[in-house]
């Protein structure tokens, strides 16, 4: 079974600011709603930011988690409203079939891999001499042109294509953020940059299998720091940007 | 509640007003130039006679005629000027007293320059309705359509941006706007407000807009109708409005987070 979570942040509270500074922490106290430690299984998750004063956290998990200690410490504990929801997948997961339209929401790590970056760091070339065949090094894709061009190329891949409007794909780039945060690795710390964008539109399904796949494994790199969980919904009659 | 100005006809003019700068003068002279917060009547009128092409002389009394109402979609801000004027030729300005032959002195000692304070709203967006007879409406929106002079928001130095005129449907952008009163139709015309006032405005599901209109049993007054605009006998008289509320109820003032639902999907159970 796979479950999709919802759980509210007070962004008023020193600890959601904590975890907004540092997406490392985030995801530890992510995985520490599982009760299977350590956990193995594929954690995908995304922060919306689109509420100032309310911030929302997904989760799709593949057993039931519990929120009790996110709430406690990062939402509103004792307050009317339900503060966390735990749904079923399933019920999505069997509406995506070849045809079908959607709107959807991304938030991803658009990055190419070149074997040949034009200014590699000391680590990078000895990674890239180390070896016969070394795996190339990944490079951000920063402009809005290139987001939006990765994206593009991918969602066939994933199982979907974009709907064309009467200005082209519906696919728009709705954000674009640079991460930056320390990671702590054993005594040291290194710092860990990524440029993320946001991706909402129309798409529809043109693989079932892979549509499947792609919703529950997630898409592209930095998964572990909110990145790649694709959510659907309704086909809004006025979507974004037109 | 008292009872709205009965309608001429059941077709309404609907006008964006929105630029970067608008100044609706009220009773401004002389140095002091200041602006109304929202268009004025003398306002809207002058605008529709110059894109009929009519001149300061002629006469207006078909346009008097129109009740007007206003509405407030992006309040917008206040800017004050900074504006000096002088003689362009260098030589002093002149002074309030007249000589023996009845010229005006210049000023001594010599000023040369002196402050005029000039107001603007800035970043403002309204939405004004005409309500008049059906043939004088269509006359005037095809003259908006290719106006004889320029058309500015109160001030010569305020362009309106595009698109001035609002219609009804998409499809047919020459319509007017159908309706039983002036409140009527501005409640029907979408909010109007810009992007970024919409997204400070996040969170709020419905839209309260203030509006003006005409109403000849109102409790205020406004003495913003011209009598003429000739710039020998200009004159203003006095009209009765009410203030209003309207309520909109409009999905794009929703937060973007429910446009974006992942749990629509996902039926009822827990």
């Amino acid at each position: 079974m796979t479950y999709l979570s919802r759980i509210r942040l007070n962004p008023l509270r020193t600890k959601t600011q904590s975890f907004l500074r540092n997406r490392q922490a985030l995801h530890a106290v992510i995985l520490g709603g599982l009760s299977r430690q350590p956990v193995t299984e594929r954690v995908l998750w995304r922060l919306d930011t689109t509420n100032r004063h309310r911030l929302s956290l997904l989760v799709l998990t593949e057993t039931r988690p519990s929120w009790e200690h996110l709430v406690e410490q990062a939402g509103w504990p004792s307050s009317d409203d339900p503060q966390a929801v735990i749904k079923a997948y399933q019920p999505l997961l069997n509406q995506v079939a070849r045809g079908r339209q959607f709107a959807f929401r991304l938030h991803a790590n658009p990055v190419s891999t070149t074997k040949k970056p034009t200014r590699p760091s000391p680590e990078q070339r000895d990674r890239l001499t180390a070896s016969l065949r070394p795996r190339g090094v990944r490079v951000p894709h920063r402009t809005a042109a290139h987001q939006l061009r990765w994206l593009r190329d991918r969602l066939e891949r994933w199982g979907f294509q974009p709907l064309t409007g009467d200005h082209g794909p519906t696919a728009y780039l709705v954000a674009q953020e640079r991460l930056s945060f320390d990671k702590r690795d054993g005594e040291k710390s290194r710092r860990v940059t990524l440029e993320s964008a946001t991706f909402e539109g129309l798409i529809e399904v043109t693989d079932r299998q892979t549509a499947q796949r792609s919703l529950l494994d997630g898409v592209g790199p930095g998964k572990a720091y909110g990145m790649g969980l694709i959510t659907l919904a309704p086909p809004h009659p006025h979507p974004a940007g037109a | 509640m008292t009872a709205e100005h009965t309608a001429i006809s059941g077709w309404y003019l609907v006008l964006r007003l929105a630029g970067p700068l608008q100044s609706w003068g009220g009773h401004s002279q002389f140095n002091r130039r200041d602006t109304q917060a929202e268009p004025t009547k003398s306002g809207i009128i002058g605008l529709l006679a110059a894109a009929q092409g009519r001149r300061r002389h002629d006469p207006i009394e078909d346009l008097l005629g129109l009740s007007f109402g206003v509405r407030t979609d992006q309040p917008g801000s206040m800017l004050r000027d900074y504006h000096t004027v002088s003689d362009l030729r260098g030589r002093p300005l002149l002074s309030a007293t007249v000589n023996a032959k009845r010229t005006q002195k210049t000023t001594s000692p010599p000023k040369l320059t002196h402050v005029t304070r000039r107001f603007y709203l800035q970043d403002a967006v309204f939405v004004a309705a005409v309500n008049g007879p059906r043939e004088l409406l269509e006359s005037l929106r095809d003259a908006l359509y290719g106006p004889a002079f320029p058309l500015f928001l109160g001030r010569r130095a305020c362009p309106p941006t595009q698109p001035l005129l609002l219609s009804p449907s998409d499809d047919n952008p020459q319509t007017l706007w159908p309706g039983t009163s002036l409140l009527d139709v501005l409640r029907q015309v979408p909010w109007q407000a810009g992007e970024a006032h919409r997204r400070d405005r996040d969170g709020h599901r419905r839209t309260t807009l203030p509006v003006t209109i005409d109403d000849p049993s109102g409790d205020d007054i406004r003495a913003d109708v011209p009598v003429t605009f000739d710039p020998h006998h200009r004159d203003f008289t006095s009209r009765r409005i009410r203030q209003e509320w309207v309520v909109l109820d409009d999905d794009t003032s929703s937060t973007r987070e429910d446009d974006h639902d992942p749990f629509a999907l996902l039926g009822g159970d827990r």
